[in-house]
């Protein structure tokens, strides 16, 4: 068998693929030196506690409400899914205000501000068909609530909160699916485009830029 | 957080004309701002401010 000079549909692909984000581009050894500020940590902050939720209510879905809420380290696992997703969002919302004031979709970056705020507003369902989703009165009492706010928007028989294998099916596999697909669209967007700069100040306020060293100039080890 | 807070109260909200909010939640986003403003103005450690890069 003679080996094929024609193109295929894969080397297509990895040439595409290399091209849009070359290996010193994926994973980089350097960030320009405005990168070292605390506001940049956030976004980082964010993953970290994202893979503790996935841990964490991976472990909670091989056990079972039976272990999560009659035994010491299941209330313990319980808790540590709870508070990773509190730290979720406290450190996701202070992302966004960071990038919001830093206006980061400057410079091409438009698609990393929208699969952001995709991220964001997709994990919010998905955190609350969490708490329907519990297997307690609490559970119960907010599913009986929110249900007439899904009937009063009109997608009552597409949401049905009082379903519960539907919710946990969208809690457990759907939307975390969705959320980790999209975070994973966003690094890699932010990989190929960069971190989005400072705005620039005027030079004559510019101790930096008196000194030649702006902050586009200096590139510091990440 | 029980075993810390006694929770076995009503929950305290704050009410101004139509705008109604757990303290709860006011703690929280009053953190969320606070820690916002300290990572702006809280300077990064680097490798120059320890003198590991000149």
């Amino acid at each position: 068998m003679s080996v094929s000079e024609e193109r295929s549909w894969t080397a297509a692909v990895r040439e595409r693929a290399v091209g849009a984000l070359p290996p010193d581009k994926l994973l980089p050894d350097k960030q320009p030196s405005y990168v070292a500020s605390w506001i940049y940590v956030f976004g980082v902050l964010s993953l970290s506690s994202l893979a503790v939720i996935i841990l964490s209510g991976t472990i909670l879905a091989l056990k079972g409400p039976g272990w999560w809420h009659f035994t010491g380290i299941g209330h313990f696992f319980n808790s540590i899914h709870l508070w990773s997703v509190e730290l979720f969002f406290f450190v996701m919302v202070i992302h966004l205000w960071g990038k919001y004031f830093m206006a980061a979709w400057r410079g091409g970056r438009k698609a990393v501000w929208i699969t952001g705020s995709i991220t964001f507003l997709v994990a919010i369902p998905c955190a609350l068909t969490g708490y329907v989703s519990q297997q307690n009165f609490d559970a119960q009492w907010i599913s009986t609530q929110a249900k007439d706010a899904m009937n009063a928007a009109g997608i009552g028989s597409f949401f049905n909160l009082l379903n519960f294998g539907q919710m946990y099916s969208y809690h457990i596999l759907l939307l975390p699916a969705a959320v980790v697909a999209i975070v994973i669209g966003h690094i890699l967007l932010v990989r190929k485009h960069g971190v989005v700069p400072p705005f620039k100040v005027p030079a004559a306020t510019s101790q930096a830029s008196r000194d030649g060293a702006g902050p586009e100039a200096e590139e510091s080890a990440s | 957080m029980a075993a810390i807070f006694n929770l076995n109260h009503h929950p305290s909200y704050v009410h101004w004309h139509f705008f109604q909010l757990s303290v709860s939640n006011l703690v929280v986003i009053v953190l969320m701002i606070v820690v916002f403003i300290a990572a702006i103005l809280i300077p990064f450690p680097s490798r120059r401010a320890t003198g590991g890069r000149s």
